[in-house]
């Protein structure tokens, strides 16, 4: 409880520290350029992305390049579906709450084919069979509802979120049946070591994605906040079926001539 | 003939004509979609094929790569978008400047991305007009390994020929990121136009001694 206490004042006080100074009334232009960013909390924002960027390199990427170098591709195929299909019961939740009973059903026929003749899911074989993989989580879920992605965040380890997305991800993690089983039976590093794994496979495949946008940008940060929300909104259309916002999000509709 | 006949043979005949005025801008459209996916099938094929021509160098390489990419994407308007709304406060000088650190820029960029591409396929499924004269164009990239990419084109014509404004990868709209991109590190440099174009200079030099 202490602890909690501590968290919350240290927060609070990040949250104070960290607050960004909206430009001036006078600059209408570049206030709309600040509402755009809609990224209130940028100085803590961008010093907790150093911190995971810093954490990243030392620890993270290195791992995922051994395992690039160690693993070939047909055995991190293996890890990377054995790590979603476990996923498949939260997923399952999220369809079924996002009301997409026929993606729920997707899921359902994806978590009994691969955990049975994918042998507890390292063959993904229903993709092969027609049934592709697809993403949900309960911050898309949330978004799906109407609940907006609010000013951006950059959480510790996790990266870029946002306060919905931040909920969806504690949430999801409670709600995750796996994790309450192992916790249950006293296996709780099981789920830890589950949880470290996903990090590096999934960082594995982000490799050259982000090497190069690195590589690419201007401003690291700025571009990294840009990708997330885009990805986030394109996802939550995608829940909310709204085939033509993801094909044309539409942003081009301010003006392109000033 | 009664009046009234009358006027429903007229409101009969400006119907017709309404209908088959819009039967016409339809299989315009139609020919407008044909074309559009041609001009991205051609231009794909163009540039498979300097990726997996075997008997050039890679100076000759990108020198083609830059010459097929300057002629197909309308680089001073997503140059302008991509300034935003510095563009109007900058001086003709530096918009000039601007557009060619911009061009450098972004041929460097893609043309390094585009390395990764030798043996993959590239297949348009589809076109449907956005708005005013722009089309949205569907496609996929098939690579050996993993699953298809799907990539939308957005395009239109500059003076008769079709020219790319935007790709949007999984509804991740590039010029838009770029934007913000952008915006951020001229923020950063005190909103000087002067402080981003060197921030640029920088880039490209980096780029270019990556390769």
């Amino acid at each position: 409880m202490r602890g909690l206490l501590g968290w919350g004042i240290a927060v609070a006080a990040a949250v104070l520290v960290g607050c960004a100074t909206p430009p001036p009334a006078s600059d209408p232009d570049a206030l709309a350029d600040f509402k755009a960013a809609n990224d209130p909390l940028e100085p803590m924002n961008r010093a907790i992305f150093d911190f995971n960027s810093g954490l990243d390199t030392v620890f993270l990427r290195p791992l995922a390049q051994a395992y690039r170098a160690a693993v070939p591709q047909f055995g991190r195929d293996r890890v990377s579906d054995f790590m979603s299909n476990l996923n498949s019961p939260v997923q399952f939740a999220d369809d079924v709450l996002q009301g997409n009973m026929s993606l729920a059903g997707k899921t359902l026929e994806r978590f009994a084919l691969n955990s049975s003749f994918g042998v507890l899911g390292i063959m993904d074989v229903a993709k092969p069979m027609g049934i592709p993989p697809h993403d949900s989580d309960f911050g898309e879920t949330l978004g799906v509802w109407g609940v907006p992605q609010g000013p951006y965040l950059v959480l510790p380890f996790f990266g870029p979120s946002n306060p919905r997305d931040a909920i969806g991800l504690g949430a999801d993690f409670v709600a995750d049946p796996l994790g309450i089983y192992l916790t249950n039976r006293h296996m709780k590093w099981l789920n830890w070591t589950r949880f470290g794994v996903d990090a590096v496979s999934q960082r594995e495949m982000y490799l050259d994605f982000l090497d190069d946008v690195q590589r690419t940008s201007l401003d690291y940060y700025a571009t990294m906040r840009s990708l997330y929300r885009q990805r986030r909104d394109a996802l939550v259309n995608a829940g909310k079926h709204d085939v033509e916002a993801v094909r044309n999000p539409g942003h081009f509709d301010y003006d392109t001539s000033q | 003939m009664t009046v009234l006949l009358r006027r429903a043979f007229a409101a009969l005949a400006i119907f017709s004509v309404l209908l088959l005025g819009a039967a016409a801008a339809r299989a315009d459209q139609g020919a407008d979609a044909d074309d559009g996916m041609k001009f991205l099938r051609g231009l794909a094929d163009q540039a498979l094929a300097l990726v997996n021509a075997k008997d050039i160098g890679d100076a000759d390489r990108a020198e083609k790569f830059r010459g097929l990419f300057v002629a197909s994407f309308d680089i001073p308007e997503i140059g302008r978008f991509v300034l935003g709304r510095h563009w109007k406060s900058a001086s003709a000088t530096q918009q000039r400047d601007f557009l060619k650190a911009f061009e450098d820029f972004t041929v460097l960029t893609w043309s390094t991305r585009f390395k990764d591409y030798s043996g993959v396929s590239f297949e348009v499924d589809g076109a449907a007009p956005a708005d005013d004269g722009y089309w949205l164009v569907d496609s996929r990239i098939l690579r050996k390994a993993g699953d298809p990419l799907p990539l939308g084109w957005r395009i239109h014509r500059v003076d008769g020929h079709w020219r790319i404004t935007d790709i949007l990868i999984e509804g991740v709209s590039m010029a838009l990121t770029q934007r913000q991109d952008f915006a951020s590190a001229m923020q950063a440099n005190g909103g000087k136009i002067d402080d981003l174009l060197s921030a640029m200079h920088k880039k490209i030099d980096e780029l270019r001694a990556g390769k």
